[in-house]
């Protein structure tokens, strides 16, 4: 018969290997994001980069579906994207960027709704459906905590009759 | 000819759906067998019409026929042949042609496979999908018919929608989607019937989980093999943009996901019955609503097809399904009425209920959000949009709770948990979860909810593991097993409770490609000239050539770029754009080099005309394979989860359900391993 402690040693080594094996795969992901990557063609401030990404990725693509002015491929993306750097080098601040588009564009252009007015409904209906549901399952599992106790009690006394 | 033949076939399977229908509901009735086994025939006729129309419409398509309406909107004569066949389903009407066959399909086999079972049951179900049918083949006959006569006959076509002829990938996508969507019209069935039949026990609940695994293994497939063509093929690095109709083809797999839970507690403690069947209903009117979302253009997106009546049509059907739904479900309120008991509230249960409302919550969340311009344009009058940015922020919670529950629920024993068991349970997973979480933070897992992710998905490993090798153990000192041997035999055993293990596992191997990719995914637009070269996140990317082509349906673009890491050469890419006749846009077409730690994405992006420079959207995805992989994980679980060897097949009687409840104590004294 095999060893039971000696499999239980391999499992616990296999698990240690797994995690080991995914922290690997990223860390080489994450050391290589702190390098800046040399382009050969053009300088680049990761900065200034790191704004724009975050406009652009909360920015509606206007010739495409439902992707974002980040994710784009398309022309009008690249343009845009180009027009946020320009404005935030020209001295603007990242919400003078986007109230500018929303300007231009209605605040359609915005990927999430902003959070005022009627807007909230899609913000807090979710929370408080899963708030108020909580609630529910609690109490039904305490419900039926409560009636399994009822019953035992029940089935004691006709058992002592 | 051939569209006198098509259309009559149509006009066929609706009749004799809507005069199977009464049949069957008159056997309901009546209780008579004969009446029911007429009911059965009809379906096999209306599957056979459908058939035999769809036959038809490919026979149109591959002989060129454009006399025949679809296919002068869809067909060309320089279209790949391949394409030309799956063009069956790469637009309106003759995608609701091909439903049509697999709803067809799906009666016919359903009353087929359980033809002398649920004798009570069964006339109900077949009643009930014959009204389906009946729906869908209305539509055909109707609004959405693809055998209109074209005049005069044009000699050629325009060919399908230019993104859906750039990969093969076409030829799985959408007929495992509509497998999976059409297929949750069963269930549905069973639900519909137990109410008509007043038999809402055991019978349909068992009769149901069967039914319901199948469509939700090729709709599971399905979303994952549209992420991976929206991947491989859209070019912006991405698999999900939560675009509504890929929000259409999740909701419902939410629910059903749910109802596959919520009905073991059912099968277990008969509770939940009214829930059961809501749920059911539910995701049966998310599957004609997302279809009525994707079919009526209502909302903007990639996949929207064209207006007409059929959003009138779909919106009185849904209509119709919930009312009766709501009708038959007051109608029997007293008989689903439970009294069900617990002895603690850590329990298997607990996590049931849990896992529900987290799911629900989902589908409400996601449904709220692709509707809500559609709300805010007739409350506010102001246009809006909901995209990634909300979803992504809504969903990671609720679905990192999710990844919490698939570890800790299986772990949980039904009834009660008590703290000796759990402590046994929990404690060494807890731990090494704690440690990994130390070191993912040393190692620079600097983002909150990533991090936690990962710390998640060790947790629930490192339960689920448990449930594995705590029996498998057990087995090892009682047997003398190995520890092959020892799982195996267990696994084999239990293959339902097993293979919904594999597809917990499943779920957070993608949980975890998911957070990877998106958190940490790097990329860099650069316009380089011939022999010039950049580097990029460790990599080293030249344009060594740049040239043109054309193939039978397209003209192309290519680049061939060299890649590299430091003086190593890799690979060569070829990302291209794709010019097809009737698009004014050209279509890229990426090149991933995909590696277990990341993918390597170019993307050609413009070139310039005199082909000296190309610009290239170089794309680093971390860990991406994991998505695929773990959606493999899960289909494969429930593949396992619903197979059977040697105990005759999906009407079969399993016997694993008796084994379960009658070695309850031995189990609890290997280690309670339920």
């Amino acid at each position: 018969m095999i060893s039971v402690k000696k499999i239980a040693v391999q499992h616990v080594l296999l698990v240690v290997a797994l995690i080991a094996a995914v922290a690997l795969a990223v860390q080489e992901g994450w050391g290589a994001q702190e390098e800046s990557p040399a382009v050969t063609t053009e300088q680049v401030d990761p900065a200034l980069e790191e704004q724009v990404r975050e406009i652009a990725a909360n920015l509606r693509c206007p010739t495409c579906r439902a992707l974002s002015v980040l994710d784009s491929p398309s022309g009008m993306a690249q343009e845009m994207r180009g027009l946020i750097r320009d404005q935030l080098l020209s001295g603007k601040t990242p919400d003078e960027v986007t109230a500018y588009f929303v300007e231009r564009y209605g605040e359609w252009i915005l990927l999430q709704p902003k959070a005022e007015g009627f807007n909230w409904t899609v913000w807090l209906l979710p929370v408080l459906l899963l708030a108020g549901g909580l609630v529910f399952v609690l109490m039904t599992a305490r419900r039926w905590v409560q009636q399994g106790q009822a019953r035992a009690a029940e089935e004691g006394q006709e058992g002592e009759i | 000819m051939t569209n006198t033949v098509g259309y009559s076939a149509i006009v066929g399977a609706l009749v004799v759906s809507l005069v199977g229908a009464v049949i069957a509901f008159a056997a309901v009735r009546t209780g008579r067998s004969g009446l029911a086994a007429l009911g059965r025939r009809a379906s096999y006729v209306v599957f056979g019409l459908a058939c035999l129309a769809n036959l038809t419409m490919v026979y149109a398509l591959v002989t060129h026929d454009f006399s025949v309406g679809y296919v002068a909107q869809v067909g060309s004569r320089s279209t790949p042949m391949f394409y030309t066949v799956i063009s069956l389903w790469s637009s309106l009407d003759g995608s609701i042609l091909f439903w049509g066959l697999i709803i067809a399909g799906y009666t016919a086999a359903v009353v087929y496979i359980h033809r002398s079972r649920y004798r009570e049951l069964m006339p109900a179900v077949a009643g009930t999908l014959l009204v389906v049918n009946a729906f869908f083949w209305l539509l055909l006959a109707g609004p959405a018919n693809p055998f209109t006569q074209v005049f005069p006959v044009p000699a050629d076509g325009p060919g399908p929608n230019p993104l859906l002829q750039n990969h093969p990938f076409m030829g799985l996508h959408p007929p495992l989607l509509y497998l999976g969507y059409v297929g949750l019209a069963v269930p549905f069935a069973f639900g519909i019937a137990a109410l008509i039949t007043g038999k809402l026990g055991g019978d349909w609940i068992r009769a149901v989980r069967r039914w319901t695994m199948a469509p939700w293994i090729f709709l599971t497939c399905g979303i994952v093999a549209g992420a991976w063509w929206s991947y491989e093929v859209l070019g912006w690095g991405g698999y999900w943009a939560w675009d509504p109709v890929e929000n259409a083809s999740f909701l419902p797999w939410l629910t059903a996901t749910a109802f596959l839970h919520s009905i073991m507690v059912q099968e277990r403690r008969q509770t939940l019955k009214t829930w059961n069947i809501l749920l059911v209903v539910a995701t049966f009117l998310l599957t004609l609503f997302g279809t009525f979302l994707t079919r009526s253009g209502i909302l903007a997106s990639v996949h929207a097809f064209t207006e007409g009546l059929i959003g009138p049509f779909f919106l009185g059907f849904i209509t119709f399904v919930l009312l009766a739904s709501l009708v038959l479900l007051a109608w029997r309120t007293d008989e689903l009425k439970s009294e069900p008991t617990l002895d603690s509230v850590a329990s298997r249960e607990t996590a049931f209920l849990l896992n529900n409302l987290l799911l629900v919550a989902f589908t409400f969340t996601v449904l709220l959000g692709t509707m809500y311009p559609l709300i805010a344009e007739a409350v506010r009058g102001v246009k809006v949009s909901v995209g990634a940015p909300y979803f992504n922020r809504m969903s990671v919670p609720i679905s990192l709770a999710l990844v919490f529950l698939a570890g800790v629920g299986p772990a949980l024993p039904w009834r009660r948990g008590s703290p000796e068991l759990l402590s046994r349970k929990f404690v060494w997973p807890s731990a090494v979860a704690l440690l990994a979480g130390v070191g993912f933070w040393l190692l620079g897992a600097r983002d909150f909810w990533t991090w936690l992710t990962l710390v998640l998905a060790v947790l629930a490993v490192g339960l689920l593991w448990g449930e594995f090798w705590r029996p498998a153990r057990a087995r090892m000192q009682a047997q003398g097993e190995g520890m092959g041997r020892a799982l195996a035999s267990l696994t084999l055993k239990n293959r339902r409770r097993y293979g919904g293990y594999v597809v917990h596992l499943g779920i957070v191997v993608m949980a975890v490609g998911i957070a990877l990719s998106a958190t940490y995914r790097k990329e860099r637009e650069v316009t380089l000239a011939i022999g010039q070269s950049a580097e990029f996140a460790g990599y080293v990317v030249r344009l060594d050539s740049l040239y043109a082509g054309r193939e039978a349906h397209r003209d192309f673009v290519e680049a061939a770029f060299g890649i590299g890491k430091g003086s190593e050469q890799l690979a060569v890419l070829t990302p291209r754009l794709n010019y097809y006749p009737m698009s004014d846009q050209p279509i890229g077409t990426p090149h991933v080099r995909t590696r277990p730690h990341e993918d390597l994405y170019l993307s050609l992006m413009a070139y310039a005309r005199d082909g000296s420079t190309a610009t290239v959207n170089i794309i680093v995805n971390p860990m991406v394979v994991w998505i695929w992989i773990g959606g493999g994980i899960v289909a494969l679980g429930a593949l396992f989860a619903i197979s059977t060897v040697g105990t005759g097949g999906v009407t079969g009687r399993r016997p694993e359900i008796a084994v379960e409840r009658d070695a309850q104590p031995i189990r609890a004294a290997v280690g309670g391993s339920d």
